[in-house]
C-alpha cells in the first residue's frame, strides 16, 4: 500500500530529526511514501479551529483534495495533523451543505474535495496485528531491557466518535508497537494526562501538568527509561519544561522524553548515531547505554 | 468563581442559544442536563473562571457577554475529555470553538491566538520558512538528507483565508 505522506510543518520545520526517525522506519518496513507537494499548514487544530471554523475546514480540505488527485490516502506523522485533517473529512462526509460550500471557495483556486481521501496516523497503521508481527520479525535491537512510559496525548485518541481508532481512556495501540519490539510498557496514574501544551493561556497550566506527569515517573519503584510521545508537542512540551522544573523547583527530573518514530528506528537497527538522540534537553544517555552493552 | 451576575429576563439573549446550536455538530447544546461530568473531567477546571457545565447553562441562559467574555472559552486546552465523557452526547470541545469563533467576531481574541493566521498567511506554515530562516531550515534538512520541501502556493493560501474572512486578522501585525 502507498500513501501520501503529509509532514504538516512542526516536525519537517522545527524537529527534522523526528521526520528522519519516521522515514527511517517506513524505509526498513517498506511502507511506499509519496512526497505531497504544495501542501499547507494542516492547518493547526488549537487556533485555527478557534479564530474561524470555515478558514480551518477549508484549509484542511485543499491538503485532503491534493492527496486525492494523487489518488491516495494520506499517512500522518502529527497527531495535530491527525486530528485537522481526520475531523475535516469526517465533518464534511456528515454534511453534505457544508462540503458543497467548502467545495464554492474551493472551486475557484482549481480544487475539489469528494470525500475519497482517508487519513491515517502511523499509529494507527503499525499498531493492526500483521504490521506488529512485521515489527517483530524485523527488531534486531530488542528493546528487552526497557521499561517505558507512553504518553497517548489527547489529539490522537479523541473525540473518539472522529479518530475512531483507539479507545479514548484505555488506549493500547502505541503500547502493542512497543512490546513487538520487545519493551515492557508501564501502567501509571498519569498515563492520559493532557501535556497542557495547547492551553495556551496559563503557562502554569502546562508546568504544573509537566510536573505532575515526570515527578510521579521519577518516584515509580521500577526505574523509567523514557517517555515515549507521538505528537511534537507533547514531545517537545516535556522534554523542555522537564528540564526548566528541575532546575526552578531543584527536584531531579531525568526522563528523556522520545518520540515513537525515534525508539522504533533504534529497535529496527537505525545507527545510533544517524538518529540525533542529543538532540533535547534531557539527554537518554542511560538508554543508550542500555542498548548497547 | 465568578462574581455574582444579577439580570432581569429581558436582558437576557435568547436566541444566543439557536446562534450555537444551529452549527452542524452543536445541536447537542440543547440536550445538556447540568449533571458536570464535563467539568469533573476537565484538564482546566481549576484555573477556569466558568467551568464547563457553567459555561453551557450560560449559554442556555442566554448570558451571551458573559460568555464571550470569560477566560474559560480561552484557557480549554482540547484535551476533548468533556466531548469523551458527557452521557448526552454535548460536543462541548466542539462548542467552545463556536464560542470561540463568535467571540472573535466581536474581536475579542488573546494574542496567543492571533499570531498563528499571520504566520500561515506570510508562510503557508505555522513556522516562519522565508529568508535565512528558510536557508538554515533548509540546510539542516538537506544534512540529513531529507527532501527538498515543496510549500503551497501562498496566493492560494491567502485566498482562502480572505474569502473565509480571517484575511483582516491575518493581515494585522503584531503593532496593533
Amino acid at each position: 500500500m502507498e500513501y501520501a505522506l503529509f509532514l504538516g510543518c512542526t516536525i519537517p520545520l522545527k524537529l527534522p530529526h523526528l521526520e528522519k526517525a519516521f522515514r527511517d522506519v517506513a524505509g526498513i518496513l517498506d511502507v511506499k511514501l509519496k512526497e505531497m507537494e504544495g501542501v499547507s499548514c494542516c492547518p493547526e487544530p488549537v487556533s485555527l479551529q478557534s479564530l474561524n471554523m470555515d478558514t480551518w475546514v477549508t484549509l484542511g480540505a485543499r491538503n485532503l483534495a491534493i492527496a486525492e488527485k494523487m489518488g491516495l490516502n494520506i499517512l500522518t506523522i502529527c497527531s495535530g495533523c491527525y486530528e485537522t485533517l481526520k475531523t475535516v473529512s469526517v465533518l464534511l462526509a456528515e454534511d453534505k451543505e457544508y462540503l458543497n460550500k467548502i467545495n464554492g471557495i474551493l472551486k475557484k483556486i482549481d480544487y475539489h474535495y469528494t470525500g475519497k481521501t482517508k487519513v491515517f496516523h502511523f499509529v494507527e497503521l503499525f499498531s493492526q496485528p500483521e504490521w506488529l508481527d512485521k515489527l517483530k520479525s524485523l527488531t534486531v535491537r530488542p528493546l528487552d531491557d526497557l521499561n517505558l512510559a507512553v504518553h497517548y496525548g489527547c489529539h490522537l485518541i479523541r473525540p473518539s466518535k472522529i479518530m475512531q481508532f483507539d479507545h479514548p481512556e484505555r488506549p493500547e495501540t502505541i503500547d502493542r508497537i512497543l512490546k513487538a519490539l520487545g519493551a515492557k510498557t508501564i501502567d501509571f496514574a498519569t498515563k492520559l494526562e493532557c501535556c497542557g501544551y495547547c492551553a495556551r493561556l496559563q503557562e502554569e497550566i502546562g508546568e504544573n501538568l509537566v510536573e505532575q506527569k515526570m515527578t510521579e515517573l521519577c518516584e515509580l519503584e521500577e526505574e523509567v527509561d523514557a517517555l515515549i510521545a507521538v505528537c511534537p508537542a507533547c514531545t517537545t512540551q516535556y522534554d523542555r519544561k522537564e528540564k526548566i522544573i528541575a532546575r526552578n523547583k531543584n527536584k531531579e527530573l531525568d526522563i528523556p522524553v522520545l518520540y515513537l518514530a525515534e525508539i522504533m528506528a533504534i529497535a529496527l537497527g537505525v545507527e545510533l548515531e544517524d538518529l540525533s538522540l542529543t538532540n533535547r534537553s534531557v539527554k537518554p544517555k542511560k538508554l543508550i547505554e542500555k542498548l548497547t552493552t | 468563581m465568578t462574581e455574582m451576575v444579577k439580570k432581569n429576563a429581558s436582558e437576557l439573549d435568547h436566541a444566543f442559544r439557536y446562534e450555537i446550536s444551529q452549527k452542524v455538530g452543536a445541536k447537542s447544546l440543547l440536550k445538556c442536563i447540568q449533571c458536570g461530568v464535563c467539568s469533573s473531567g476537565c484538564t482546566v477546571t481549576e484555573y477556569v473562571d466558568l467551568q464547563p457545565h457553567r459555561v453551557v447553562a450560560s449559554c442556555l441562559l442566554g448570558l451571551r457577554k458573559e460568555v464571550l467574555n470569560s477566560n474559560a472559552i480561552w484557557t480549554c486546552s482540547l484535551c476533548h475529555r468533556c466531548t469523551e465523557r458527557c452521557p448526552k452526547n454535548v460536543d462541548y470541545s466542539f462548542i467552545l470553538a463556536l464560542l470561540r469563533n463568535l467571540a472573535v467576531k466581536e474581536g475579542k481574541i488573546p494574542k496567543e491566538y492571533s499570531g498563528t493566521v499571520v504566520t500561515i498567511y506570510e508562510n503557508g506554515y505555522v513556522v516562519p520558512y522565508t529568508g535565512g530562516l528558510k536557508t538554515n531550515i533548509d540546510r539542516r534538512r538537506t544534512r540529513m538528507g531529507l527532501p527538498e520541501l515543496v510549500p503551497p502556493n501562498l496566493d492560494e493560501i491567502r485566498f482562502i483565508i480572505d474569502e473565509t474572512g480571517l484575511g483582516g486578522l491575518a493581515k494585522k501585525k503584531e503593532d496593533k
